[in-house]
């Protein structure tokens, strides 16, 4: 094995978990968490967990997006994920990718084992039911974290996300979350504007993420039930949160963004209709749901994913002064609209090259909580249009719901009824079992 | 195919071809054969061109659809090709759909397309040679008729976007957008991709027969995917296709 770096990391490991030990007493004593960097030259070390192609262009953005950081772990549960992924990000990376053979993990405990290894940073990219563990177990080794979203799949989880926010916040940890609007110079001036009242009070708006139908693997003989839902990941809630908690979190999050917090309460409709076929899961294919904010605003937010339809992916703000689309441009009592000076910026980039700006200055970004936020609002969202009730804040910020299967293996997973508006409940445990069972917490 | 009278020596007659099971069609047009002169970093090379038949317009979407979310599934053999993965945000998607041009799609994928079509039709499509594109370009120029729709869409014209095909002034040839909507994906003498013509994008004076652009890092920058997509260019709302046949 060539890994001449190893013992200085290890004591550099060392030195993380001893720094963060001392971030949380002074937190604790009210102070800022002296976290700096060792050294400004160290290099940054990666572990990827979910070696899909997202995992895979997120490794490649940490690497490129900064100097100084290299890609030395990896894992995921399919052993050709990671063979594929390697072959791609060693051809992309040079050698900012430095992946030995004993730094390559597969199986439900890959996870573990990337956080085990000698790593500063990990990239969080699997399916989203898997996330809360993942993240527990990364920040309680002292690991910074890039996650993608959504970071949780029902309330149990985004509960359970939230402790861990606050275990980063005492230990000084950085947590970046694959929002990448957020990092987005166009959303950011945009946003700027509006928090300066731009547009006056904000009153309505809508935001959207419509769309056709996306990839979807055929069941192969011999495949388990929980392979073929875990490698159609998209189509089963316990796995992906249905599509408005896995992709139009996105514009629920810029809602968010402009209203300053989440929701008061929601009432929708959804279900599906263009995407039937029992080999699509028990998803919707359709939501659009009215969300009413604390001051009263109510924004519509409208989200599909079948062929053939009008595509729209964006939003719209109405305040009592002016109106925006929250990323160009500003119509109104301002007149404003985004010019781009220079090289544009990669937003998908951009995200690391923040994250890792906010390691080596000591100041980390922690998006955890904001990003759990939006991840809850989606589920709100979407168990307004399930249950066909209106669900408030507060009701599904404490609500039971658990959508974890149980113990993670390849046999059978039963799929759970497409939910029927009217009858589905939010207080269900569809596989009838805790989360400890699943995260062996 | 229904076809009509030749109506030039050198020219095979126009056509229109249909794909079964579809409603969509593609109009062929006749292009004279004739002698290029193809500006090059060696200076200018003459290149003879043989006569052959180029589509009308740029390909729309109504027609880029049936291969992309497979609409004429069901015939045998329609899946011999492959088919592009499902888009998951396509470039220029607030321009409109129906009647716009297809874009933002790979080389390899326009090609795909033209191996598709000619699977499905058993008639011969390809993308043009820049040659075979600059000769209908330029043959076209000649004998233009009057019009009051603009000649191209630039970014003079176009209010930046897209613009249903058919809706500027047509060539000599009877061709629409040849010059500016969409860059259009050709072959080079050296066998690579470049995308000619000048687009919505452009200033008028970067909209000519010789315009050409190569593919860049910035076509496909904010595909968040490795490997990046081999059918979609996320950031190339510029670039489209049209294809030809050899008469």
């Amino acid at each position: 094995m060539q890994n001449p770096g190893k013992v200085n990391s290890l004591s550099r490991r060392e030195f993380l978990r001893t720094s963060a030990a001392g971030g949380v007493g002074l937190a604790a004593l009210g102070g800022a968490p002296a976290r700096a960097w060792a050294a400004g030259s160290d290099t940054i070390r990666v572990g990827l967990i979910g070696c899909g192609g997202r995992g895979s262009g997120a490794a490649s953005d940490t690497a490129t997006g900064s100097e100084g950081v290299q890609i030395t772990a990896m894992g995921d549960l399919f052993p050709e994920r990671v063979a594929s992924s390697r072959r791609a990000l060693a051809e992309q990376l040079g050698d900012r990718f430095r992946v030995d053979e004993d730094r390559m993990f597969t199986g439900f405990d890959a996870y573990k084992r990337v956080v085990e290894s000698d790593v500063d940073l990990v990239i969080l990219a699997t399916p989203p039911g898997f996330r809360p563990a993942h993240l527990r177990a990364a920040i309680d080794a002292g690991h910074h974290v890039f996650t993608e979203k959504p970071i949780a799949v029902d309330p149990v989880g985004v509960r359970n996300v939230l402790e861990t926010a606050s275990i980063a916040e005492a230990a000084g940890l950085a947590v970046v979350a694959g929002t990448q609007r957020r990092h987005d110079p166009r959303y950011i001036e945009t946003m700027h504007r509006i928090h300066d009242g731009a547009i006056g009070e904000i009153v309505g708006g809508q935001v959207a993420w419509n769309q056709g139908g996306l990839w979807h693997v055929e069941r192969a003989a011999g495949m388990s039930d929980m392979e073929w839902q875990i490698r159609n990941w998209l189509y089963f809630t316990w796995l992906s949160g249905d599509h408005i908690v896995e992709q139009h979190i996105h514009n629920l999050d810029i809602a968010n963004w402009a209203l300053g917090g989440p929701p008061a309460r929601a009432n929708g409709v959804g279900g599906r209709q263009a995407r039937v076929d029992p080999s699509f899961g028990h998803v919707f294919d359709h939501f659009a749901v009215e969300l009413e904010y604390p001051n009263g605003a109510r924004i519509l937010s409208m989200c599909r994913q079948q062929d053939g339809t009008a595509r729209f992916v964006g939003e719209h703000f109405m305040g009592t002064k002016g109106t925006s689309d929250g990323q160009t441009w500003i119509r109104g009592a301002m007149e404003w609209r985004h010019r781009a000076d220079g090289e544009p910026v990669n937003p998908y980039v951009q995200e690391h090259t923040d994250l890792v700006a906010s390691i080596r200055a000591g100041r980390p970004l922690n998006e955890l909580r904001q990003v759990a936020t939006s991840t809850l609002t989606a589920i709100l969202a979407r168990e307004a249009a399930y249950t066909g009730q209106v669900i408030t804040w507060d009701e599904i910020l404490h609500s039971d719901l658990d959508l974890s299967p149980g113990e993670l293996h390849f046999g059978a997973v039963p799929m759970p009824p497409v939910a029927t508006p009217g009858i589905t409940q939010l207080s269900r445990t569809p596989f009838a079992h805790s989360r400890d069972v699943t995260t062996g917490r | 195919m229904a076809t009509d009278r030749a109506d030039g020596q050198n020219a095979p007659a126009r056509y229109t071809e249909s794909i079964e099971r579809t409603l969509v069609t593609i109009e062929m047009m006749p292009v004279p054969g004739g002698i290029v002169q193809m500006e090059s970093p060696d200076g200018v090379r003459t290149v003879r061109v043989a006569p052959l038949w180029i589509s009308r317009t740029e390909i729309p979407w109504d027609v880029y659809d049936v291969f992309v979310f497979g609409l004429d599934r069901g015939v045998a053999g329609a899946d011999a090709i492959a088919r592009p993965s499902k888009p998951y945000v396509l470039p220029g998607e607030q321009f409109g759909h129906q009647g716009h041009p297809a874009i933002g799609m790979t080389f390899v994928a326009a090609e795909s397309f033209a191996a598709w079509l000619s699977a499905r039709t058993g008639r011969r499509y390809r993308l043009p040679t820049e040659a075979e594109w600059e000769q209908a370009c330029r043959a076209g120029l000649e004998a233009r008729p009057a019009s009051t729709a603009p000649a191209a869409w630039t970014r003079a014209t176009s209010e930046e976007r897209t613009r249903p095909v058919g809706t500027s002034a047509p060539d000599g040839l009877g061709l629409f957008d040849m010059l500016g909507n969409v860059a259009e994906w050709v072959v080079t003498d050296a066998g690579d991709p470049v995308a000619k013509g000048g687009a919505f994008t452009d200033a008028t004076e970067a909209v000519h027969c010789g315009a050409r652009r190569r593919q860049t890092p910035a076509w496909n920058a904010s595909d968040p995917q490795l490997p990046k997509s081999r059918w979609w260019l996320p950031d190339a709302p510029f670039v489209g296709f049209r294809l030809v046949r050899e008469s």
